[in-house]
């Protein structure tokens, strides 16, 4: 095995952005313009979770069947941690986070501006003018907020800055079949995208290919995970000692956000075509049949030989589509595992078993 | 259109149905006009029209039964923009109104397990499960269901109808339009207006193909005016609710709001609410109430729980609680102002933009108070409801906000509104007895 990748922690990218004058937008999950942030000189870090906070301070304003990450979302933004952000955006993507930033701007009101951006579900020219015009209106806000006004060509500078982060993080992706490395590390990789400028993530996952491809390849079964995200992340843990591999990357956070580039001349248009330009995903309501040709595709690409739907509960927008898509996969040849957690909660031994019933079934 | 299809339509809707039905109506009304049939201890007879409103729902139904090969047919979310569709004779079907007969039924269990044992999750709503587990079971307390030419989903009540829509979409393999409403956190913007504007209009072309015919101006904007009309006597109706006592309560809102979520635009509906105020206002002049003896009164959040309607309206009744109005029904009447048929695109998409459910939770409290006001309400329940996270998550700072600034008692009642799992009996209740201890009664 490789020496690791060395990867900063969220706590010293944040201190050092905000010692250099940065200002750091709290996000939470899961379509948004990093560009639009960072061309404001601001640093977006995404809060999924994260899976250590205390829930009670978010259990104080939600109900138990708001999902773990909205629960700890709150938890955290309420919390002192929170308090590094200067903003926080809420993208509009599922029925519990409008719902959380409802009560962030008409109850908890916390001192950071509270900034909301809809993101359309569907693709239709419709969409994309409508998310033209609502990026805008961020754009507004942040003007509001940091007395800044990024020009066009700023724009354009900090949209092709993520661009190429993305094509490094597709090119991770796409080759992970080859990398001699395992899911923890690979991951703590491709999740730096959340928090790493996109600069210094396009850096650091090409510096991460390199030693990664010239490692020996560990014997694993190649699957392919779906979900919001991989977390706790010792289900990575889990699935390394079962002897599987992620090799077919549709969580929410990582292959799903692998936007293809535009062309658009005005910055906005830009923003908006990329934006929308994700494979189908559930929370922007997707059709069944294009997210089961698109990862039958995908496993057969990849030569993935089994699929894991990694499950967040009272997750709706995924849970919906599990029954259809794992049959559309298995009527491919593709098994599948569907589990669910809930990310503020140790993994239960259960899950561990079922995956390691999994991973033998598989081989 | 097929032949055999159209006679039959025309034979048993529209022949042997409504006579049939007009005789039902005509020994109901005849029983309940009896002096002395109605016993109840705490409640007063139910409103005249009761029998009329069960001969509407009926011939919903069996219209539904023959309408496929008859007439187009589509499914649509409950706040979804309806009239053009009405102005191409589509035959509509609301499954979240399907869901609630399941419920009133009280097999919505079985429905949800039908759609459980196909691998959905207990977590999703249920009117999505009673709707997805009668598609694939063929089961319904209603008879048939038509099979839909062309889905309408809106998301302007919740995101779960565009998942749930996806997967009709599948299983029918017919197109599907959506409309999607931006959430208005506090108000709404240029664009999102725009936007819902050129969804509609972009959706009539795809309505009319399906239809095989175009849409004539002067028929939606008939459409309009009746929807509007019909909106217009809904709100009327609740606000008979002002009066002390009050002549109606909340759980008879509920049974009655069927015709304004599924018959908007009809002539009939406006015919219904028209009689239905009528017999209200002459209760409330009478000085009859809902209850024989209204010693408080009290609002309701959320959806109703179908399946406990009866007890619940008993136990309340009991201790001469009045729930005078609901926040769920009003929904369907606080908008008939912005319906305008002079303007039909560009009302059709304010209206459709501003559902309680797709703004804000502020926006709710402020609704939650404004009733307490002007229905003179000492207190509210906000029924958490498991399956509707859109309308119930923010319930506990409103709740917050009802009992520490306006001082009234506010209870937040746990449960589901089809699926009774998720409802406990004892323990709703014991909640419900310590809230009846702090208003009082
Ligand atoms: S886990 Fe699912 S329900 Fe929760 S915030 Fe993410 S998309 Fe929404
Ligand atoms: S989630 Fe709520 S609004 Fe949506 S269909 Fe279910 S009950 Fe209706």
């Amino acid at each position: 095995m490789p020496a690791s990748v060395d990867l900063p922690s969220r706590t010293t990218v944040i201190e050092r952005f905000k010692g250099q004058g940065g200002r750091i937008a709290a996000v939470l999950p899961i379509h948004y313009p990093r560009a639009l942030f960072r061309a404001f000189g601001m640093l977006p870090i995404e809060v999924w979770g994260p899976p250590g906070v205390d829930k009670s301070t978010g259990d104080a304003h939600l109900q138990a069947y708001a999902c773990s990450t909205v629960r700890a979302g709150l938890s955290f933004i309420l919390s002192g941690a929170g308090e590094v952000a200067d903003a926080i955006l809420v993208p509009h993507t599922c029925d519990s986070l409008q719902a959380l930033a409802s009560v962030l701007l008409d109850f908890t009101k916390p001192h950071q501006m509270v900034l909301t951006l809809y993101v359309p579900k569907a693709e239709r020219a419709s969409d994309l003018e409508f998310l033209g015009k609502e990026l805008r209106r961020v754009f507004g806000r942040l003007v509001e907020l940091t007395g800044q006004r990024p020009t066009d060509a700023e724009l354009h500078a900090a949209m092709d800055r993520e661009q190429q982060a993305d094509e490094v993080l597709a090119r991770l992706l796409s080759e992970r079949g080859k990398l001699g490395v395992g899911n923890r590390e690979f991951y703590g990789v491709v999740r730096s995208r959340e928090y790493l400028p996109a600069e210094e993530f396009a850096s650091l996952a090409r510096a991460a290919l390199d030693k990664w491809a010239g490692a020996p390849l560990p014997k694993r079964t190649p699957i392919l995970a779906t979900g919001i995200m991989p977390e706790p992340m010792d289900v990575l843990d889990a699935l390394d000692e079962a002897g599987l591999s992620i090799v077919a990357d549709d969580f929410a956070g990582s292959g799903r956000r692998l936007y293809k580039a535009s062309t658009a001349h005005d910055p906005f248009d830009r923003m908006a075509k990329t934006l929308l330009s994700g494979s189908p995903d559930p929370t922007r309501g997707c059709g069944i049949q294009p997210r089961i040709d698109h990862l039958v595709d995908l496993a057969k690409r990849t030569g993935a030989r089994g699929a894991l739907f990694y499950e967040i509960k009272f997750c709706e927008p995924e849970a919906f589509y599990v029954p259809l898509v794992t049959r559309g996969l298995q009527a491919a040849g593709v098994p599948c595992l569907a589990v669910e957690v809930d990310i503020t909660d140790p993994m239960p031994d259960q899950l561990v078993t079922r995956i390691e019933a999994f991973a033998e079934s598989l081989s | 259109m097929s032949i055999p299809g159209q006679l039959a339509y025309q034979l048993n809707v529209n022949v042997l149905g409504k006579a049939a039905l007009r005789v039902q109506r005509w020994q109901l009304e005849r029983k309940l006009s009896k002096p002395g049939t109605w016993k109840h201890e705490t409640l007063n007879a139910p409103i005249d029209t009761a029998p009329w409103l069960k001969e509407l729902i009926t011939k919903h139904y069996l219209t539904g039964r023959y309408a496929n090969g008859a007439r187009k047919v589509a499914w649509v979310t409950s706040g979804a923009p309806v009239e053009f569709l009405k102005a191409l004779d589509y035959f509509l079907i609301y499954p979240e109104n399907h869901g609630a007969v399941c419920g009133i039924r009280k097999v919505g269990e079985e429905m949800c397990t039908h759609a459980e044992d196909f691998g959905y999750s207990r977590d999703i709503c249920s009117y999505a499960r009673c709707d997805i587990g009668s598609v694939l079971s063929g089961k319904t307390p209603v008879g048939r269901l038509p099979k839909p030419d062309l889905l309408l989903c809106c998301n302007n009540i919740c995101q779960t109808v565009l998942y749930w829509y996806q997967v009709l979409a599948h299983h029918f393999g017919c197109p599907l339009i959506v409309i999607d409403t931006p959430f208005i956190y506090d108000e709404a913007r240029e664009h999102d207006i725009a936007s819902v504007k050129r969804q509609i209009e972009d959706a009539f072309p795809i309505a009319e193909r399906v239809a095989e015919r175009t849409i004539e101006p002067k028929r939606l904007e008939d459409v309009m005016l009746r929807s509007r009309d019909a909106v217009d006597l809904w709100l009327k109706v609740l606000q008979t609710g002002r009066n002390h006592p009050s002549p109606i309560t909340a759980f008879d809102e509920f049974i009655h709001m069927a015709p304004i979520v599924e018959m908007r635009g009809e002539s009939a509906t406006v015919d219904y609410y028209s009689a239905m105020l009528s017999a209200l206002e002459q209760r409330a002049k009478d000085g009859v109430g809902a209850l024989k003896h209204e010693k408080k009164r009290i609002l309701w959040d959320n959806l109703p729980i179908w399946y406990r309607i009866r007890p619940l309206g008993e136990k309340l009744a009991e201790h001469g609680v009045a729930m005078v109005a609901s926040t769920y029904t009003n929904a369907w009447g606080e908008l008939a102002e912005l319906i305008n048929a002079d303007h039909p695109m560009d009302s059709m998409a304010k209206c459709y933009l501003h559902p309680i459910l797709n703004r804000g939770t502020g926006h709710k409290l402020q609704t939650m108070q404004k009733m307490l006001t002007e229905y003179e309400a000492d207190g509210v329940i906000l029924h958490s409801d498991r399956s509707c996270k859109p309308y119930s998550i923010g319930q506990i700072d409103q709740r917050n906000a009802v009992s520490d600034k306006l001082g009234k008692p506010a209870l937040l009642l746990e449960a589901d509104h089809t699926d009774g799992r998720a409802y406990s009996v004892e323990q709703a209740d014991t909640r419900i007895s310590a809230f009846l201890e702090l208003l009082g009664v």
